[in-house]
């Protein structure tokens, strides 16, 4: 047995567990689809054509919604010009597939109170200034707010905790805040916020004395509604906002861009009725904030410094080149919202989903054992090889879909899941070609440890070229559909790819080994019935063609 | 029959796969007319993927089922019958529902309501009245709303994956071995997949993206048997010196014989786990998908291992045999009044990897240049 050999069935090894080990030790566990625990699922395609600036602006608005559900791996992609939302476990399934679906508007609304939203006492206050002001616009709601259910329509909770506050605002800092609230130790220099907006009241705030779980309540999506006050937060700045009901919607933009004029500005073109809108505003909240909000986020506040503005608008502020530019598609957006169309929505209960998921596995397990106990009675101690082949390759898969999972949010799936179980099948035929090869060449007289190597080559070749009729309709697949298929075709690929690293570089030289050290040259040892000596051989040779 | 398999096990079969592929052919086209006319006159029972419409699925508990589980009559619970789940559904403003009672397992039954929400419906209203009619928690239920738009271009992406796939594997086995084996390959594809197609056809099973992943399983597996086969044929015919002493169909009947073990325990190491996912998967744990998805599987396997000898390699066969060296190599055998020149190809074929193998280390490149020039 050549040294490369022992080295390669050695690093075969190494690599099939100890990757096994890693993902394990990592805590990393595959991430279930909806089908497989439960969920929502919902494909979503724009109404009228939009350009992929609109659509990933769709897409981040759908996220940040989403996070309001505390799904805890939300999978949200485009495909094509599809938008595809995976909510895998969710518990709301209805709210989410409401949340989901609506579209996104934009909004000017008078800004009533700022506020710190991580200090609780202030948060108090403007909650209770949202709901004084809701009374007084809405009073045939006040007569049902005596019982506890009905003021949550005042002002709804969104559990929003102060560590997605703190992303929205700076998401480097929550990062930080993120990994050093896990060693438990105070920072004091990650509340360095970018400062977006003219408004000065930004107040210095130090994240590392709140604890990153506080729940802060405010209103959720589905109550952020036009003509109520609402309690919101901003971006980009450690404020919250209590702003009365809009004015105008984003109908009333026509265009908007940064520029670059000493500072960066946005200029906002507004449309001939917009023009009239705005400047109503202008003349009521003169000296005032008054927040543009795209989704449940105040994405700038600036102060009116006009009572006229005719038709244009300019918002300067500390904006830096991505601030302005930010600001200038959220508000594109919102003169021109995508309108999603639910193509397919779906939604699993918890119980089917793991009843599949037991099924699915169980199956799995039963049918790897009965394929393991074939190979061992057909093939003898070659058999040891293919069950031992299989337990490499499946713990290779593991890690590899647990990483997926961990680091792309890769769910899988059902139909991924039986593109495993197929690839079974893939896995041990790769073996059954090498030992049949094998088992002809000791059948024309050749010594077992000299067949075992010499065999590989043929086989390895009818390997490879099945294989790769198997990878490229795996990739055919992959390109040119969407979901179920799609699942499928990439993890059949993965597990064929898997199949021929482990059939090169672990079954070759486990083979090898066997042939050398533990069949002592007796061909029963492989499953091999005949004659042991050459003369037999021979005989079966001629004697199968009279 | 034991001594059939004795020989097998033995690696000692040498048998007219050819022969025999003549007559099991006849049975075959009568398969693939069987299923071309059900395909024709019954269709397929298109899923809510490719039609677009509503399904909810229900889940009953056994506990509240009738002791004697009277699930043939399409009752479950407390007596509710699909008929009473079909009222509510048309109730609460889906006419038309189709009902059925589909997984009968320990712990629960499921109710599946399939139909088409009507103009001004909300589902979630049907979503509350299924559940109430039931007497089940809303978020035990399942569904699924598609758009009919939607089928449309689901199934229209499946077709030109379809097409761009037998392009490329043509091109493929064209590149790798020669374009008569495409043919023979895509024969034998094609065969599977109106078999597998005309199965879900004859039985009414639902097409579902998840069937049409197991129609692209069978093609997958049916195309590696098929290679597995055409690499093993081209191999021998490059280490054959050029001799007309026997017929393609020789050749090809060696290499089929010789490669039979593989295939038959290929296709048992496949079908295995697949009956598992039936039988386990499906009949004790109850998992709908699974059960629609293994169906297809295992017709599909069984079909792809079977053409892979008995379709795709007499297609080769018939059309080599058409190549002037191989035509003169028939003619030869039979005015030689052997019409079966198997024995010679074998003992060929049997010196010649005899040799071949014999030395400790062969040379395979100038063995074969020195062929050539003789």
């Amino acid at each position: 047995m050549r040294r490369s050999q022992i080295v390669s069935l050695l690093l075969a090894v190494i690599i099939g567990f100890g990757s096994l080990v890693g993902v394990i030790v990592a805590g990393w566990v595959p991430v279930l689809g909806v089908q497989l625990q439960g969920g929502v699922e919902v494909l979503l395609r724009p109404t009228a054509p939009a350009d992929d600036e609109q659509l990933d602006r769709a897409i981040e608005i759908i996220r940040s919604r989403v996070d309001a559900l505390g799904v805890a791996e939300p999978d949200i992609t485009r495909q094509g010009n599809q938008v595809v939302v995976q909510l895998p476990g969710v518990k709301d399934k209805q709210r989410a597939v409401d949340l989901v679906g609506q579209t996104a508007e934009l909004r000017f609304r008078p800004v009533l109170l700022t506020f710190n939203p991580f200090d609780e006492v202030d948060f108090s206050g403007a909650q209770q200034l949202a709901e004084a002001y809701n009374g007084s616009l809405h009073p045939e709601s006040v007569d049902e707010s005596d019982s506890g259910a009905a003021e949550d329509e005042l002002v709804g909770e969104q559990e929003m905790t102060a560590q997605e506050l703190l992303e929205l605002i700076d998401p480097e800092a929550a990062a930080e805040l993120d990994a050093e609230s896990a060693d438990a130790a105070a920072v004091d220099d990650t509340s360095e916020t970018a400062g977006a907006t003219d408004d000065a009241e930004a107040e210095e705030i130090d994240p590392s004395d709140i604890g990153s779980e506080q729940i802060l309540d405010f209103t959720a999506p589905e109550d952020d509604l036009a003509d109520w006050a609402v309690l919101l937060p901003g971006r980009g700045e450690p404020v919250g906002y209590v702003l009365g009901p809009a004015e105008l919607t984003g109908e009333a933009v026509s265009e908007a861009a940064a520029t670059f004029n000493n500072e960066w500005v946005v200029n906002v073109d507004l449309t001939d009725e917009g023009a009239v809108g705005f400047d109503q505003i202008a003349a009521r909240y003169f000296g005032q904030q008054v927040a543009i909000v795209l989704d449940g986020v105040v994405e700038s506040a600036p102060v009116i410094r006009a009572a006229e503005f005719g038709g244009t608008a300019v918002i300067s502020g500390t904006f830096d080149e991505e601030g302005a530019r930010d600001l200038a598609v959220a508000l594109r957006f919102g003169a021109l919202p995508v309108v999603f169309e639910q193509d397919d929505v779906r939604t699993v209960s918890a119980t089917l989903g793991e009843g599949t998921l037991r099924a699915g596995v169980v199956a799995g397990i039963v049918g790897l054992i009965i394929v393991g106990i074939y190979m061992l009675v057909y093939y003898r101690l070659l058999g040891i090889v293919a069950v031992a082949s299989l337990a490499i390759s499946g713990s290779i898969l593991w890690s590899l879909i647990s990483w997926l999972g961990e680091s792309r949010g890769l769910a899988l799936t059902l139909a991924g899941t039986t593109g495993i179980i197929v690839s079974i099948g893939v896995q041990v035929d790769s073996n059954i070609v090498y030992y049949e090869r094998i088992k002809e060449e000791v059948r024309r007289g050749r010594a077992i440890r000299s067949a075992a190597d010499a065999s590989f080559r043929g086989a390895f070749s009818t390997i490879v070229w099945a294989d790769l009729a198997s990878l490229i309709g795996a990739g055919v697949l992959y390109q040119l559909t969407s979901g179920t298929v799609r699942g499928f075709a990439l993890y059949l690929g993965l597990a064929t790819l898997i199949d021929l690293a482990v059939s090169y570089f672990f079954m070759r030289p486990l083979v090898v080994f066997i042939a050398r050290k533990l069949v002592n040259e007796e061909p029963r040892r492989l499953g091999v019935l005949g004659g042991t000596d050459d003369a037999a051989t021979a005989a079966a040779v001629t004697g199968g063609a009279t | 029959m034991i001594s059939a398999l004795r020989t097998f096990y033995r690696g000692e079969n040498s048998w007219d796969i050819l022969g025999v592929s003549r007559k099991v052919l006849v049975g075959s086209a009568v398969a693939v007319l069987i299923c071309v006319v059900a395909l024709f006159v019954r269709g397929l029972n298109l899923g809510i993927e490719f039609e677009g419409g509503s399904v909810w699925e229900i889940p009953i508990p056994a506990s509240a089922q009738d002791a004697d589980g009277d699930a043939a009559s399409g009752s479950a619970a407390d007596g509710l019958t699909t008929d009473d789940i079909a009222a509510a559904a048309a109730d609460a403003g889906v006419p038309d529902a189709r009902v059925q009672l589909v997984t009968v397992t320990g712990s629960e039954n499921i109710f599946r309501v399939r139909g088409v929400l009507g103009p001004d419906v909300s589902a979630v209203e049907v979503n509350a009245a299924l559940a109430s009619a039931a007497d089940v928690d809303v978020e035990s239920l399942s569904t699924r709303q598609v758009s009919p738009s939607f089928g449309d271009e689901v199934a229209g992406k499946a077709r030109r994956a379809l097409v761009v796939f037998f392009v490329l594997i043509a091109l493929y086995l064209w590149f790798r071995f020669e374009w008569k084996m495409s043919v023979g390959a895509l024969v034998a594809v094609v065969h599977d997949i109106v078999l597998t197609v005309g199965a879900y056809a004859l039985f009414g099973f639902e097409v579902t993206p998840a069937t049409v992943v197991a129609f692209l399983t069978i093609m997958g597996y049916s195309l590696y048997d098929t290679i597995v086969v055409f690499d093993r044929v081209k191999s021998n015919e490059r280490s054959l010196p050029a001799r007309s002493h026997f017929t393609y169909a020789a050749l090809a009947n060696v290499s089929l014989n010789q490669v039979l073990t593989r295939s038959v325990n290929t296709s048992i190491t496949s079908v295995l786990p697949v009956l598992s996912m039936l039988i386990v998967g499906a009949g004790f744990l109850g998992a709908g998908t699974l059960s629609e998805f293994a169906t297809a599987l295992l017709i599909g396997l069984l079909a792809g291992s079977y053409s892979s000898i008995f379709v795709a390699m007499p297609t080769v066969a018939w059309l080599k045999g058409y190549e002037p060296g191989w035509a003169a190599a028939q003619v030869a055998a039979d005015a030689a009044g052997r019409h079966d020149s198997m024995e010679a190809a074998t003992q060929a074929l049997a010196a010649e990897n005899y040799t071949r193998s014999a030395p400790p280390r062969p040379r395979k490149p100038r063995r074969s240049r020195n062929q050539r020039r003789r």
